[in-house]
């Protein structure tokens, strides 16, 4: 009793495990001896009869092995039985048709029978072959393999629902448009279990004598018991497994497959933790700050993971040429690409605090390329600003203690990348707020020792809601005089 | 007796005789030689000087504040809050998480202890923010926390340089030296990285930690003094006016540039470079250093006094130095090593006093920036070089007098906020005890491959040639986390 309790020996697994490497054989020899009889010329008929008898009896034998080796591998259990069944007895089929064919090739060479029954058998026999190898596939990589990643528009032809789109890490982010009303299993939990669970423990697979691919299955665990309790996602097995350091054993999914994301846990854990039900939607469970950010990820569509980036830098843009950019350097800007093999420019006038208008009109010559300008502390003056505005591509702008004034801002409404403008220390009055409000693309606004006033500044707030303006430090610390402990210090 | 001398004398000529000496000085001398002449350690023959250089990639930050709390600040009393934890207080430690651990001074069975400090949630984000640090706590929908990192080293020297060489060894270049090789200087007059010390001492890993190692000399950290010169020995002497001072630098210089074609070693140029820089540091360091211009309301902010060495005085300088172009700084502040042996290193009064020293000053630099748009393009890292355990430290198995921490590894809080940093965001979560990180672990290699991804490199491909083979910062490690970025 003790003996059958304890499985399979390891012998049993460590030559069961050399199927999928053998099965191969005879899959090889019988479609060379298939193409060696049908296209070998007439006149080599003695010659292909014993070649093609050779091989016939070589593939029977490795056909047989590969059998006993995949009777030992099944022997895990882990497999699904109908599956299996036809697996073994079509395996063990062509086994004993290849030893037919063997035979007949051999022996019958001369009787016109052999002729008639030959042709036939050997279709079959590959027909077999090809049937026992497709089931065996499906088995070790699940039913889905070959087709998983067949382009959209066959998916769309033959009926396939579309590939969820992968991110990058490999977390899948569905759009759901109301995600409140989403149903928390079939739309959060269901779709990772699929993507990241389902290979190995499925209707065809099951590892560990586990499926996952039905409510009723999940809940029923495996050969460990159960692995969700409602509730309690640190004592659920299948939640344990997704957390432990990816070294261990146990950790789920095992090695060289795609790992959880830190998202998908979390998910996984918080329908878990509110009872693992497979009919509640999203409102109905309790979202801590987490949660919320997970699913305002899934109303977005995206993974708020994307860095952003402004749209200019997706633009081709032809390059400034060197030698303007060399006799800017001479004033004293940095005139530099954004980054390297990089057309997009920044200039800095860090060094080169004394400029005005005239030497700075000769960044015309490269207008087309600044996405970044910093022309902060110089002599920069409202008649410059026309030129700005034929900068195509500015992202930013610094003219921070210029002399620039409402006048120079008009000439700013039409930039349409502008993203970041820096005015802290300028003579910017509330007077420029219909022109800051008309840059379409601006983000931010410094203005800071600006001569807006706080009505101003909440006036272009109110006009234009998505706009960061700072208005420098108004605040008044928690603690006026921080002191009273620094003083018992003291003592 | 006598026999055993005999031996020993014996034993000890074969060992190494004249001749063999010379056998091996002969060949040793040689194969040295020749190891320089075929690989030779010297830099490859690049420019070496700090001018500016253009990224590999496009980066958001284009300079970086780095404000290390040198001994190693609580997370559990600053920023990771553990209720369970204050639950447990004085129970016994659970032996399950100490079995098999090192620990700098506990020794046994320690005791856990509760969270020293008053919590609560703060801003839109939500931190979790200590009472310790009540002007931080206005300021946190501009930080990202990163509450899973963890160290390997426990001790503050080695930990203190994986922190900022990615080697607990000595030698490694220092992250503000690979920034600057890398990055250059925007300013022309001022070196490209530039560290501040404060709190007394400087911090136990020493000068390595803005040393340059391998790379050229040119790019390791200048360190300048909030009270007295800022920078020492680069004023003229007593009877040199900077005429004279510029001639002999230039005679020396163009020495060196004849030494240079002679032999082509790239320190050479490096030098020529050093005595440019600290001519033009005469004039250009004192001017940035000198914080008795700033206006009245600025020394309110950040609870200034020029003239002091201070905390607060760093904070306003690093703003000034960002502000004028300077890749990189590096504020040291020392006396974070709250173990407890002592009033002023107990993780209530002792840690207290650290942050009122402190958090004032770190909240006015957040805003500082942020006025006057700098903190754009300013990644500002606050951190220590590890954590502090949940258990009070039982040095020597004794019961201590004040409430003290060890030093921990496998969990601790940092912080960065800025130049392409999400704004109020927190990565990484540790147990209920604030053990171990349960999810979103970051190493020290990671927040370097980070820093580094935030100014336009690439951690992996950011290498220098030494010794025959590549070398970075993060060696074979570091994955760039990539959840915080903006």
């Amino acid at each position: 009793m003790i003996f059958l309790d304890a499985g399979p020996s390891d012998w049993v697994l460590f030559f069961g495990h050399f199927h999928p490497v053998l099965v191969h054989l005879p899959v090889g020899m019988l479609v060379l001896a298939f193409l060696m009889y049908f296209f070998s010329k007439e006149q080599n008929e003695g010659l292909r009869q014993k070649s093609v008898a050779t091989i016939f009896l070589w593939a029977s034998l490795s056909a047989f092995i590969s059998c006993a080796m995949g009777w030992a591998l099944s022997q895990t259990g882990e497999y699904d039985e109908d599956t299996l069944f036809f697996h073994q007895w079509l395996g063990i089929s062509t086994g004993v048709i290849s030893a037919a064919l063997a035979y007949m090739a051999k022996f019958w060479s001369d009787e016109k029978t052999m002729m008639k029954l030959f042709k036939p058998v050997l279709w079959v026999s590959l027909v077999l072959i090809t049937i026992t190898g497709h089931l065996g596939g499906n088995l070790t990589h699940g039913s889905d393999y070959l087709t998983a990643y067949l382009p959209q528009p066959i998916r769309g032809w033959v009926g396939m629902e579309a590939r969820a789109e992968a991110a990058e890490d490999g977390a899948i982010i569905p759009k759901i448009d109301n995600i409140q009303q989403a149903l928390v299993y079939q739309q959060l939990v269901q779709p990772v279990l699929k993507q990241k669970c389902w290979s190995c423990h499925n209707a065809d697979k099951q590892k560990g004598k586990l499926r996952m691919d039905t409510p009723e299955f999940l809940m029923a665990g495996g050969e460990d018991g159960v692995i969700i309790k409602a509730g309690m996602p640190l004592e659920s097995e299948m939640i344990k497994r997704l957390l432990m350091d990816a070294s261990e054993e146990h950790h789920m999914p095992p090695k060289g497959k795609t790992p959880f994301t830190e998202d998908e846990i979390a998910v996984l854990q918080w329908w878990v933790q509110h009872g693992a039900d497979f009919k509640k939607k999203v409102v109905a469970l309790p979202a801590d700050a987490k949660i919320k950010t997970i699913l305002a990820k899934y109303a977005s569509g995206t993974s708020a993971t994307e860095p952003y980036w402004s749209p200019v830098f997706k633009l081709s843009i032809s390059e400034a040429d060197e030698d303007d950019m060399k006799g800017l350097r001479k004033l004293g800007l940095l005139v530099n690409p954004a980054a390297k093999d990089q057309a997009f420019l920044e200039v800095n006038a860090v060094n080169a605090h004394g400029l005005a208008d005239k030497e700075l009109s000769e960044l015309s010559s490269v207008q087309e390329q600044i996405v970044q300008l910093k022309l902060g502390q110089t002599k920069v003056t409202d008649g410059f600003m026309p030129q700005i505005a034929d900068m195509p591509i500015l992202i930013q702008l610094d003219l921070d203690h210029t002399n620039i004034s409402d006048k120079g801002m008009v000439s700013l409404e039409n930039l349409k990348y502008l993203e970041s403008l820096n005015l802290y220390g300028t003579q910017v009055s509330d007077a420029a707020i219909m022109s800051l409000a008309k840059i379409k693309s601006l983000k931010r606004v410094f203005l800071w020792q600006s001569k807006f006033t706080e009505a101003g500044v909440a006036k272009l707030k109110k006009m234009k809601p998505g706009l960061t303006v700072d208005f420098g430090f108004k605040g008044k610390w928690p603690l006026e005089i921080d002191t009273v402990r620094v003083e018992e210090k003291a003592k | 007796m006598e026999k055993l001398f005999k031996e020993a004398i014996e034993n000890e000529a074969i060992l190494a005789t004249r001749r063999h000496f010379l056998n091996t000085l002969g060949t040793g001398i040689g194969s040295l030689a020749l190891g320089s002449a075929l690989w030779n350690c010297q830099t490859s023959g690049k420019p070496q000087n700090s001018a500016f250089k253009i990224p590999p990639h496009f980066g958001k930050a284009k300079s970086v504040i780095f404000l290390h709390m040198a001994g190693a600040p609580s997370q559990l009393e600053l920023f990771d809050y553990k209720p369970v934890l204050a639950k447990f207080d004085g129970k016994e430690c659970p032996k399950e998480l100490i079995e098999g651990k090192k620990f700098a001074f506990i020794r046994g069975i320690p005791n856990l202890l509760g969270p020293k400090a008053k919590f609560a949630q703060h801003g839109k984000s939500g931190h979790w923010i200590s009472d310790h640090m009540p002007h931080l706590a206005t300021q946190s929908d501009k930080i990202t926390f990163l509450k899973g990192m963890y160290t390997d080293q426990f001790n503050h020297a080695p930990a203190q340089l994986l922190m900022h060489t990615g080697s607990a060894r000595l030698g490694r270049p220092s992250l503000g030296s690979w920034v600057s090789y890398g990055l250059g200087s925007e300013n022309e007059n001022l070196p490209g990285f530039m560290v501040l010390a404060s709190g007394g001492k400087n911090p136990d890993a020493g000068k390595s930690a803005w040393g340059s190692g391998f790379l050229p000399s040119v790019y390791q950290g200048v360190q300048c003094r909030s009270a007295g010169e800022p920078v020492l020995f680069i004023q003229n002497p007593d009877g040199v006016n900077a005429d004279i001072r510029k001639a002999s630098i230039d005679a020396i210089n163009s020495v060196n540039e004849e030494t240079f074609k002679e032999f082509g070693d790239p320190e050479t140029v490096a030098r020529i470079a050093q005595y440019e820089m600290a001519y033009k540091m005469q004039s250009s360091v004192p001017e940035v250093m000198d914080i008795s211009k700033e206006p009245e309301y600025i020394h309110q902010l950040y609870g200034t006094k020029p003239g002091e060495e201070a905390f607060a005085n760093n904070c306003l300088l690093a703003r000034k130095m960002v502000e004028q172009g300077v890749r990189f700084v590096q504020l040291f502040d020392w006396g974070w090593d709250s173990h407890g042996t002592s009033k002023s290193g107990s993780v209530d009064w002792g840690l207290h006093q650290k942050c009122l020293e402190t958090d004032r000053a770190i909240s006015a630099l957040l805003i500082d920036l942020e006025q006057r748009g700098l903190l754009d393009e300013t990644l500002v890292v606050w951190g220590g070089e590890f954590g502090r355990t949940p258990m009070q430290e039982n040095r020597e198995g004794k019961t201590q007098d004040y409430f003290g921490r060890d030093h921990h590894t496998d969990a601790f809080t940092m912080w960065l906020a800025g130049g392409g940093i999400k704004p109020g965001f927190s990565f990484g979560e540790t147990d209920e005890l604030g053990y171990a990180t349960v999810n979103g672990k970051t190493s020290i290699y990671d927040l370097q491959a980070t820093i580094l991804h935030c100014l336009g490199f690439n951690h992996e491909e950011f290498t220098f040639p030494f010794q025959g083979r590549n070398f970075r910062l993060t060696d074979v490690y570091g994955k760039v986390i990539k959840p915080i970025l903006a």
